[in-house]
């Protein structure tokens, strides 16, 4: 485990080396490619919390996302707030519109629960998309970025601002792993493994599962205030459910549960789609190929095939003994 | 040996002409189109359109010469909004073209605007665009949505239609073309006795609305349909038999050249408003559906006459330009021609295309609908709805 622990670690430094060093050879479109990266990774993140570790796969997550970056631009266009204030709304007025809705889903489980967030998301989707005062499906533009010029710092620069987000991913990966290295993330674990015998702990399994609803649909916000800073302009688009489906395919690609898996999975699929769609209009047949070959084989995504080649590499012989939280994953 | 002759003569002029110009430019054209998704039928058409245009004009520019990149924008704003990053800031094109939906466009706007690198709208209608939200930089040669139906109003009320019932999706476009058609056809003393509007995605069977609107007893139906949905909507139109009491008009998307051979006897006696007919009868038009004809074997739709004329207006701006980039942005704005749809010139105000709008009937005979002009209300041209350049 605590192998297993410090090789994750391990990957998650090499990935940010990675996005570092393609930042400094990136042209102007690289650092686009590099912003939506880093925003993608942060969303895919917030969903491991549900779908990877506390087992809660969520169809709705992008409502929650595109929530953020509604409420961003309402604030910053309509309303006139500051961008820095309209962020912390946006993301606290996400975490609570979570909190309500995931003391209502929680309350199914499995098959009832994807359902269900499916259906809550659509709502939002529609909702937005029949909106003229939001500008409906024609979307919402003029909205501004944070302004830190008063630190000489000017995130209208596409570097910058690339910059910008790819650190403060890093620094939300430090900070989810240390949520998750507390007794509450190993009760998230717990859930996901075995809610029934959680509660017959007497663990509050309910709460438990609408309090990590919420947090994730906050990060879930607040990633999507940086996707409205980012392309300055926001569409219905972004609450659809294949949005949320292809995060959770960036998930799944990566390794579910494993928190860095969802950055590179999020980082692979959005490299694959630019370079792809520009060798062919079938670009989406070849993703789909790849995606098969990444996700046969029963490991859990490219961070599960690392680590199998990581054990095969340093434990030649030995047999494996550890209660392998990656075969976990891949089950659920 | 003729052959021979005429190669050496088209060589000399072309040494002769480039002897002439001194500055020789390479034209980059980045087409943004949607390839894949739902509107990727709308995409090759105009895309089609587009290089049949070049071929058709582009052949004597010169030592000048047009290459084009192309994208997909899978119709969704962000992927679209990157890819036109793309293009300009690495491909370093000289001009964008394309653009299908709405929101699309709306999602570019700003970033077109501000980098400088003109835009060709080959579809998207939201008036906005060419109105409040108008910019030097974006150019449309297609249409804009009121464009389509304002006249509409004004001539159905003329032809003795007093009241009408208005059927549109429920999206930002389904709204604007009805508003559009509403304040002429009010103004003209027509009366609206309801409206009805079904969801975008996911409505399968219109009878609910078509028996609402039978209810509401109109004289017409004035309705606006695209896609998969016109096609849905006029075969239940038909189907409950609503023809013989009230008939159906709307705007000319509802009974496209793409696809109104699907639709077959349902689409008889719909009588619809359109920037193009394929019924058109001008020469640019008979040379267009040849060749689109003989190259794709179906219909040049509107569509494709939109990459045609997008291709046309490009190649005669190049010519005006004679190698000066910023003549060359302003010429895109200034550019008059024929195109298979008739006289088109770009509004300076608006930067939207003012265009004839031609009002059509279909009529079902011997196993194919044949579409006839019934009238031509020329030189459409939209107020300037709030843009100033």
């Amino acid at each position: 485990m605590r192998n297993l622990m410090s090789f994750r670690s391990t990957l998650a430094a090499l990935t940010l080396i990675a996005l570092l060093i393609s930042w400094t050879n990136a042209g102007y479109f690289g650092m686009e490619i590099l912003a939506e990266i880093a925003i993608l990774a942060l969303l895919a993140m917030s969903l491991d919390l549900l779908a990877g570790y506390t087992g809660l796969v969520s169809l709705g997550h992008a409502a929650l996302f595109g929530c953020g970056a509604y409420a961003f631009a309402v604030f910053t266009a309509f309303w006139g707030w500051p961008p820095s204030l309209s962020m912390l709304a946006a993301t606290l007025l996400t975490g609570l519109i979570a909190l309500i809705v995931g003391s209502v889903v929680t309350r199914v489980q499995g098959i009832f629960f994807i359902m269900i967030t499916l259906a809550i998301g659509e709502m939002g989707y529609e909702l937005v998309f029949k909106t003229r005062a939001l500008g409906g499906d024609d979307g919402l533009a003029g909205i501004p970025r944070l302004d830190l010029s008063a630190i000489g710092v000017d995130l209208n620069d596409p570097g910058v601002f690339a910059l910008a987000l790819i650190l403060l991913v890093a620094v939300c990966y430090l900070l989810l792993k240390r949520l998750l290295a507390s007794p509450y993330g190993a009760i998230l674990v717990g859930l996901h493994d075995n809610a029934g015998r959680m509660r017959a702990l007497g663990l509050p399994v309910q709460r438990y599962q609408t309090s990590i609803f919420a947090f994730s649909g906050a990060i879930a916000g607040f990633a999507g205030t940086l996707s409205a800073q980012h392309t300055m302009f926001i569409s219905p688009q972004l609450l659809h459910w294949t949005t949320s489906g292809e995060v959770l395919v960036m998930g799944i690609l990566g390794g579910l549960g494993t928190l860095v898996g969802p950055v590179i999975g999020a980082a692979l699929i959005t490299l694959l789609r630019h370079e792809l769609s520009d060798l062919t209009d079938y670009w989406g047949l070849w993703l789909g190929v790849f995606l098969i070959i990444a996700v046969m084989g029963g490991k859990n995504g490219v961070v599960g095939w690392l680590e199998a080649g990581w054990n095969a590499l340093t434990r030649r012989g030995e047999t494996s003994k550890q209660s392998d939280r990656s075969k976990n994953d891949a089950a659920g | 040996m003729r052959t021979r002759v005429k190669l050496g003569v088209a060589v000399a002029a072309g040494l002769m002409l480039a002897g002439g110009q001194t500055m020789a430019k390479e034209y980059k054209v980045g087409v943004l189109l949607p390839f894949s998704g739902v509107y990727a039928g709308l995409g090759s058409h105009i895309e089609n359109g587009f290089k049949l245009g070049l071929e058709h004009y582009g052949a004597d520019l010169g030592s000048d010469s047009v290459t084009m990149v192309r994208s997909d924008t899978e119709a969704k704003p962000a992927a679209s909004l990157s890819k036109a990053k793309k293009m300009v800031l690495q491909d370093k094109v000289d001009v964008l073209m394309g653009v299908v939906s709405s929101a699309v466009l709306g999602g570019m706007r700003d970033f077109v605007h501000n980098a400088g690198t003109p835009l060709i709208v080959a579809n998207a209608g939201n008036d906005h665009m060419t109105g409040e939200k108008c910019s030097p930089n974006i150019i449309r040669v297609s249409f804009s949505n009121s464009q389509i139906n304002r006249p509409v109003g004004t001539w159905l009320a003329k032809q003795g239609v007093k009241s009408a019932y208005l059927m549109a999706p429920d999206y930002a476009a389904g709204h604007q073309m009805m508003e559009a058609f509403k304040s002429t056809f009010t103004a003209a003393g027509g009366k609206i006795v309801g409206e009805a509007y079904p969801p975008l995605k996911g409505t399968k069977d219109y009878g609910p609305y078509i028996t609402a609107a039978k209810a509401a007893q109109p004289d017409a139906i004035y309705t606006f349909f695209a896609g998969g949905a016109a096609i849905t909507f006029v075969k239940q139109y038909h189907d409950f038999g609503v023809k013989k009491d009230i008939p159906l008009y709307g705007a000319g998307f509802l009974t496209s050249a793409a696809y109104v051979h699907v639709q077959g006897e349902a689409a008889d006696g719909t009588v619809a408003a359109l920037h193009y007919v394929p019924a058109i009868d001008t020469p640019e038009n008979k040379k267009f559906q040849d060749a689109y004809q003989a190259a794709h074997g179906k219909t040049g739709s509107e569509f494709a006459v939109a990459g045609y004329d997008a291709a046309h207006l490009i190649v005669q701006a190049i010519k005006q330009a004679d190698g000066d980039e910023e003549a060359f942005k302003a010429a895109l704005s200034k550019v008059e021609f024929n195109g298979p749809r008739g006289p088109l010139r770009i509004d300076p105000a608006t930067n939207n295309v003012v265009q004839n709008i031609y009002l059509f009937k279909n009529e079902f005979k011997d196993g194919k609908v044949v579409q006839t002009i019934l009238d031509t209300i020329p030189d459409v041209q939209d107020a300037p709805n709030g843009c100033s350049m």
